[in-house]
């Protein structure tokens, strides 16, 4: 049994109601219907999740925006499910990576279940497929102008000190970085970011001129940080954010949590339904 | 030998000092500064500028920073002209560049295959010139 997780937020109005319409009429043309739970300030994506795990659901589907997936994620806790995702806007991050194009080639694959195991990564008792941020975020500069860019990244160096795989502690001067299990340009003959490959990357930028703003900007967007030199890349199961103390980690944007943080990768816990053209 | 210049699946930047056991299974670039020991079955490149205080186990090195520790090598080991090493060294080839520094002792265990050497001509037969009886 499927159950739809519609979210509305970060969508306009008119927009989510047409999507909807054309939603349930896919489904139905694929005939995938299930029970669906809209989000409204009075059932959260948390209640909603709580519900289909009480109705013994196996299929739980995310619909909204990669913020609905990822909030979907993190109230889980442990629970299995097969997890699939069709994204009602334009921009999401996350419908590049499972090879989703748009509305109708998402309920297409959803009803093709095409079922991948990959990695998935924890911190603070939520779950992350993507990347999680510290410091600079690519979400910090995505629609700043060139001259807010440079002024952004200019900006003085964070001093952070993380804990790799119990085994050493790095001492880090950067201006920022992202510890990646998975992004749009992610595949299997990839080293870094590679889902499947029970890994973690932590990826450091150090402080960059205003020469290296203008042509990495694009990079840092994409979290292809390793295209910046001097870049430090650590291949790695646990990181522990030891200081300072307070300093955020954003997921999309949004903060997941504070130092001190433990981020770890749990080996293919997640089974998601994906297109052909996944990046992995 | 695995090809050194492979891109690195660890790299230490610039700004980044680590304390403790740097392990790796792939190729490690170091650019900061590491203390404690580094250990990979593959290859270690010191850049230019780097500092390591740490015993060194690798299966092959390039060595342009600076080095206080014992390297173990099992393959080749490369001191480039800004190396500067001080330890005890062990490998199976060791190539030392014009302006490296080096104190230590060496063992070299000749074992693994040397650096290419250019390839001789094989002379033919044919080409040379029979002595008139």
């Amino acid at each position: 049994m499927y159950y739809y997780i519609l979210d509305p937020q970060n969508i306009g109005e008119k927009a989510f109601e047409e999507r909807q319409i054309a939603l349930q009429g896919y489904l139905a043309e694929f005939k995938i219907n299930g029970e669906m739970g809209r989000v409204t300030p009075l059932r959260s994506i948390q209640s909603l999740v709580e519900t289909a795990s009480e109705r013994g659901v196996k299929t739980l589907v995310a619909c909204g925006t990669d913020e609905t997936f990822n909030l979907m994620l993190s109230y889980l806790q442990g629970r299995d499910f097969t997890i699939g995702f069709i994204p009602l806007n334009d921009s999401s991050y996350l419908a590049k990576i499972f090879g989703l194009k748009n509305l109708y080639n998402s309920v297409k694959t959803l009803a093709a279940r095409r079922v991948v195991k990959i990695d998935l990564a924890t911190v603070a008792k939520s779950y992350f497929v993507s990347y999680l941020e510290f410091g600079i975020a690519s979400s910090k500069i995505k629609d700043l102008s060139w001259w807010s860019s440079i002024k952004t990244l200019s900006a003085p160096s964070q001093q952070l000190s993380v804990r790799i795989d119990n085994s050493y502690v790095m001492n880090l001067n950067c201006l920022g970085g992202i510890v990646a299990n998975t992004r749009s340009t992610s595949s299997e003959s990839e080293t870094i970011a590679n889902p499947t490959d029970g890994f973690l990357d932590l990826l450091v930028i150090e402080k960059l001129n205003k020469y290296q703003v203008i042509k990495y900007k694009e990079a840092i967007l994409q979290g292809q940080l390793e295209k910046i030199p001097g870049t430090s890349v650590i291949k790695c199961r646990k990181l522990e954010f030891l200081e300072p103390e307070g300093f955020p980690l954003t997921i999309s944007g949004r903060v997941i949590t504070k130092l001190p943080a433990t981020v770890e990768v749990i080996q293919k816990r997640l089974r998601v339904i994906v297109g052909k053209d996944r990046t992995f | 030998m695995e090809d050194i210049n492979t891109p690195a699946e660890t790299v230490v930047g610039p700004s980044v000092k680590i304390q403790g056991d740097l392990n790796s299974e792939g190729n490690i670039r170091i650019q900061g500064q590491v203390a404690g020991t580094v250990n990979t079955s593959q290859s270690v490149h010191v850049s230019e500028g780097a500092k390591i205080s740490a015993d060194v186990a690798a299966g092959n090195a390039i060595i342009s920073g600076e080095v206080q520790g014992n390297m173990k090598i099992s393959g080749n080991l490369i001191l480039q002209a800004t190396a500067r090493v001080t330890g005890d060294i062990s490998c199976a080839v060791l190539r030392v560049e014009d302006g490296a520094q080096y104190t230590g002792k060496c063992t070299m265990n000749g074992s693994a295959s040397p650096a290419p050497a250019a390839p001789m001509e094989k002379k033919s037969k044919s080409a040379e010139p029979e002595p008139e009886k």
